[in-house]
């Protein structure tokens, strides 16, 4: 805005603009006017001016001509003999006739002739006493002024009488009195109103002007007027020449012109303001449906502005337009993205249970529709074998499969390795098993990722609606436990909801609670089993092992709480409490009895474990070297690197780190070597199958022989019998634990053994 | 025309001599006569009527005769005596008329033509102008004087009044232009033995 009124808000812009246009354009108008009609004025007055100076001077020569005339009258008279003679004789008989005869034949008031001393020769006319007054005018030999014939001024010529000498003057005067005037003013151009008055007689201003100037002069009308000196013929006289012309009416010709210019800048005025509205309704219009489509599209409804035109505004309308439809466009865009898989394109678990929730009350009578829960087994390992990339190909080509294997059923990836598929079971359908094996089919497939063939397989969590729920999270939790437990019946199979999946999720989430409260309350207690060295027939430590005593549910054995505790992450506060309370009891152990603890992956994984150790060897006053970590080599399948850096680190502190349950798994001999443990534990189904014949004892030799080579210890677990005992001893194996030597024992029991201080005389076959 | 009126001024001085020389001899008047520029005024007539005028006839040494030659009167001024008579000789090609208002002689001459004479009696002593009834122009003066102490001015304004009696005079100046009634100017003059001289000064319209 280029200027702002506070008092006048404008509402629209409509209005500011046409106001705005308007009211520049009607100033522009009105002061183009208002100099126009100046100009008309000042034009007018200075050509009445103008006029008026022109025939002031015509008027002067109508005088003087009137005066000539009037001369030539008295000259021919003055010239005549006869006249002369007369004159000179003092014929005044012959005088007053040829005077009488003059004027009448001039026209004229008066004539007389004034004799050489200024005496009144003859006088056709009684009137006349200035004769002595006009005579030094004569003598210098004017021939015409104003003189004064009773009272009133003539104008007077006079010819000089010869006869031969100057014997005197013959004068002729015409009064100017009105009538005369009148009709001389009548030879002049213009409109005037002429006087003769003697300069006394005049008004101040009158006498003030200057001579012969035109000057304006304002009573009730505007005048102009002229005072001019006209020659006296007489002395004492002073006569002026008044002229009058009266400007108003000279202007008012002129008026026409300035209502003609009044009406039209009003006209003017009337046609701006009218096209003013008219270019800001033209520049607002648009805006005003812009904003209403603006509006509309707030509202959500569906808006295609008309374009019109090619100019501005039309290109404003196709750029909204566009504009429009470009967020309609992503919004459909972040809708699907909201509501769809970025990975496969499958709806999202949110999409999903929408659809589930619509799909729901649709359900006609005997109609079923089925809820799978698909989870695929050891995808993680893909993920970490052959990277991320080769997992999420995975993922993808196993969403287009099912789309296409499956076109009736709604898939949707819920993340992860998670799938949900809804399928509607019509009533005929005979065997539900085998709609969920050919869905489970689908799974399993052997898939080409990088030139490198991974097996999919899937484990199924099935639940039916209506029967397994009403509404859609039911219906997931359900199906849901049943996937639980078909991965833990072992996976690539499926498994249907039974009410008693729930009792079972039940009575695991009280076991949850009741671990958390034994954590708290130190509900557990810490059992040791004792390890044998065969070469020096000798105890050398134990193997702390965990055990629940129950309140209400009795003991409870590792098996029953381990896996729950590592699946809710309570497995690292239970691993802290072993090692603390183990360190704790060696500590009062005799001589260099050491003590064995079980490290789970997720606590080796946690990154205060070797500050929780140090704090427990620290607080417990024992010596590293007696506190052997047991590991299992899961630990290397995530991040050898970061495995190495920990494993090194806890080596730092002076423990000893043995490396647990191996032979299982995905055992691997570059592991040995990766990392220098100081006891390799052979798993007990190494050692069961001994002393049964068969190659097992191959095996626990290449072990041991390698660990040897690699300056490892070596143990066996579980050895019960005294076959394979002597084959463990055999086969260079130094240590050995199991039920053969002694079963896992209390605290207090191991306090009670080294009270008898016999450890050397509880030997083998004692 | 200087010269022709030199001439005839030689005519008449020669014929008039005798009658002037009788008069009291030895005493002048040299008159000057300038305007009030102090420009020399010539063709004024110096008139002197001593108080006891001399009797006898006046005779002055100049023709009394007044042409017209060239449509001027010459001379333009005349001074005769009272009584005298004058001859107006047309001298021109053109025809001629002769006129005068004035109140010691009114009269007219009708036209008359080249070579021939008119003449006029002046009875009474005053100033008679002339003038031509068809020439507007021309203008011509005739003094008609009782007193024989007269003269005209010459280029240079002076005249000269020989053999005047001594004693009480009126001295006259007479000029057709002169700025007073009549346009003459009378003043009383004492007349001493011997030559004297006089500067007047007139005013000229």
């Amino acid at each position: 805005m280029p200027f702002r009124i506070d008092a006048l808000r404008f509402g629209s812009l409509k209005l500011r603009i046409a106001v705005l246009y308007a009211g520049l354009f009607a100033l522009v108008l009105a002061a183009t006017a208002l100099i126009a009609d100046q100009g008309l004025s000042r034009f007018g007055e200075n050509s009445a001016a103008r006029d008026m100076a022109a025939n002031a001077r015509v008027f002067d020569e109508i005088l003087t001509l009137r005066a000539s005339q009037m001369r030539g009258s008295t000259d021919v008279l003055a010239r005549d003999f006869g006249f002369r003679e007369a004159v000179a004789t003092g014929d005044r008989a012959t005088i007053d006739s040829a005077l009488e005869s003059l004027k009448s034949r001039s026209r004229t008031d008066a004539a007389f002739v004034v004799g050489l001393d200024g005496s009144l020769v003859a006088a056709g006319d009684a009137r006349i006493g200035a004769s002595k007054a006009m005579w030094s005018a004569l003598d210098e030999g004017r021939q015409r002024g104003i003189i004064r014939i009773g009272g009133q001024l003539s104008l007077a010529a006079a010819s000089p009488i010869m006869s031969p000498d100057l014997a005197g003057w013959l004068v002729l005067a015409q009064p100017l009195d009105r009538a005369e005037l009148d009709r001389l003013v009548q030879l002049a151009a213009i409109e005037l109103d002429a006087r003769v008055e003697l300069a006394g007689d005049l008004p101040e201003w009158m006498r003030a002007a200057t001579d012969g100037e035109v000057f304006e002069r304002t009573t009730d009308e505007r005048f102009l007027y002229q005072v001019s000196t006209v020659p006296a013929l007489q002395d004492g006289l002073e006569p002026r020449l008044v002229l009058r012309h009266s400007l108003s009416r000279s202007l008012a010709q002129y008026s026409t012109l300035q209502y003609l210019l009044a009406a039209l800048a009003f006209g003017g005025i009337i046609l701006v303001v009218g096209l003013s509205w008219r270019v800001a309704r033209t520049v607002t219009g648009p805006l005003q449906k812009l904003d209403e489509a603006t509006r509309l599209i707030a509202e959500g409804r569906d808006i295609d502005l008309a374009t019109g035109s090619d100019d501005e505004i039309g290109r404003l309308a196709t750029s909204f337009n566009v504009m429009v439809a470009a967020i309609e466009e992503r919004e459909r865009k972040i809708l699907h993205v909201g509501l769809h898989d970025g990975l496969t394109g499958l709806p999202n678990r949110k999409l999903f249970l929408e659809q589930l929730n619509q799909a729901l009350p649709r359900l006609k009578d005997g109609d079923r529709a089925m809820v799978v829960y698909v989870d695929l087994d050891d995808f993680k390992l893909v993920n970490d074998t052959l990277g991320h990339p080769a997992g999420d190909a995975l993922l993808r080509d196993i969403a287009e499969y099912l789309s296409t294997a499956l076109p009736d059923a709604l898939i949707a990836r819920l993340g992860g390795d998670e799938f949900a598929i809804l399928m509607a079971i019509p009533p005929e359908t005979a065997s539900l098993a085998a709609v969920a094996e050919r869905i489970s089919d689908c799974f399993e497939r052997t898939i080409m990722l990088d030139g490198h063939q991974a097996e999919c397989t899937a484990s199924l969590g099935i639940a039916m609606a209506p029967g397994d729920g009403k509404d859609a999270s039911t219906l997931m939790k359900n199906a849901d436990l049943a996937l639980y437990r078909a991965k833990s019946e072992g996976k690539s199979t499926y498994h249907f909801f039974e009410p008693e999946l729930d009792e079972l999720a039940r009575k695991r989430r009280q076991t949850e609670l009741d671990m958390r409260t034994a954590i708290r309350e130190g509900g557990f207690v810490l059992n040791f089993q004792p390890l044998y060295d065969m070469a020096e027939e000798e105890l050398k430590g134990f193997e702390a092992l965990i055990r629940w005593p129950h309140p209400e549910r009795g003991l409870i054995g590792p098996v029953d709480f381990i896996p729950l505790a590592e699946e809710t992450g309570l497995i690292i506060p239970i691993g802290d409490w072993v090692l603390r309370e183990a360190c704790r009891q060696a500590a009062q152990w005799p001589g260099d009895v050491s003590v064995a603890v079980n490290i789970s992956p997720k606590q080796f994984a946690a990154p205060n474990l070797a500050q929780t150790i140090l704090q427990a060897l620290a607080s417990s006053g024992l010596a590293p070297s007696r506190l052997e970590l047991e590991i299992t080599e899961s630990i290397f399948i995530v991040d050898i690197e970061r495995t190495l850096s920990t494993l090194h680190k806890l080596r730092s502190l002076g423990v000893r780190i043995a490396l647990d349950d191996f032979g299982t798994g995905y055992s691997s001999l570059s592991y040995l070597r990766s990392f220098p443990f100081d006891k390799v534990k052979i798993d007990r189904s190494f050692v069961k199958d001994l002393g049964q014949g068969g190659n097992a004892h191959a095996v626990i030799r290449a072990i041991t022989t390698l660990a040897d080579a690699l300056g490892m210890d070596t143990l066996a677990e579980g050895v019960e019998l005294d076959e394979q005992f002597d084959i463990l001893k055999r086969e260079g194996c130094q240590y050995i634990q199991g039920f053969l030597f002694g079963k896992p024992m209390a605290g207090e029991d191991v306090f009670a053994l080294f009270g008898h201080s016999a450890v050397r005389s509880y030997g083998h076959g004692g | 025309m200087t010269r022709l009126r030199s001439i005839f001024a030689l005519i008449f001085l020669s014929t008039g001599l005798a009658i002037t020389a009788q008069a009291a001899p030895g005493n002048s008047l040299r008159v000057q006569l300038v305007d009030e520029r102090g420009v020399p005024v010539r063709d004024a007539v110096v008139e002197l009527a001593p108080s006891r005028s001399p009797s006898g006839p006046i005779r002055f040494p100049w023709r009394m005769a007044m042409a017209q030659k060239d449509q001027q009167f010459v001379p333009g001024t005349l001074i005769i005596a009272k009584g005298s008579t004058v001859a107006f000789p047309n001298l021109d090609r053109v025809r001629h008329s002769v006129y005068s208002f004035s109140k010691p002689a009114q009269f007219t001459i009708d036209l008359y033509g080249r070579d021939q004479t008119r003449t006029h009696n002046f009875p009474i002593a005053g100033t008679v102008a002339l003038g031509c009834n068809i020439h507007d122009a021309m203008r011509g003066y005739i003094r008609v004087t009782e007193t024989p102490f007269a003269g005209k001015t010459d280029a240079n304004g002076y005249v000269a009044l020989d053999n005047i009696p001594a004693g009480t005079a009126s001295l006259t100046v007479w000029h057709p232009r002169l700025r007073a009634t009549g346009n003459e100017i009378t003043n009383g003059v004492t007349i001493a033995s011997g030559a004297q001289s006089r500067k007047l000064g007139v005013r000229l319209r």
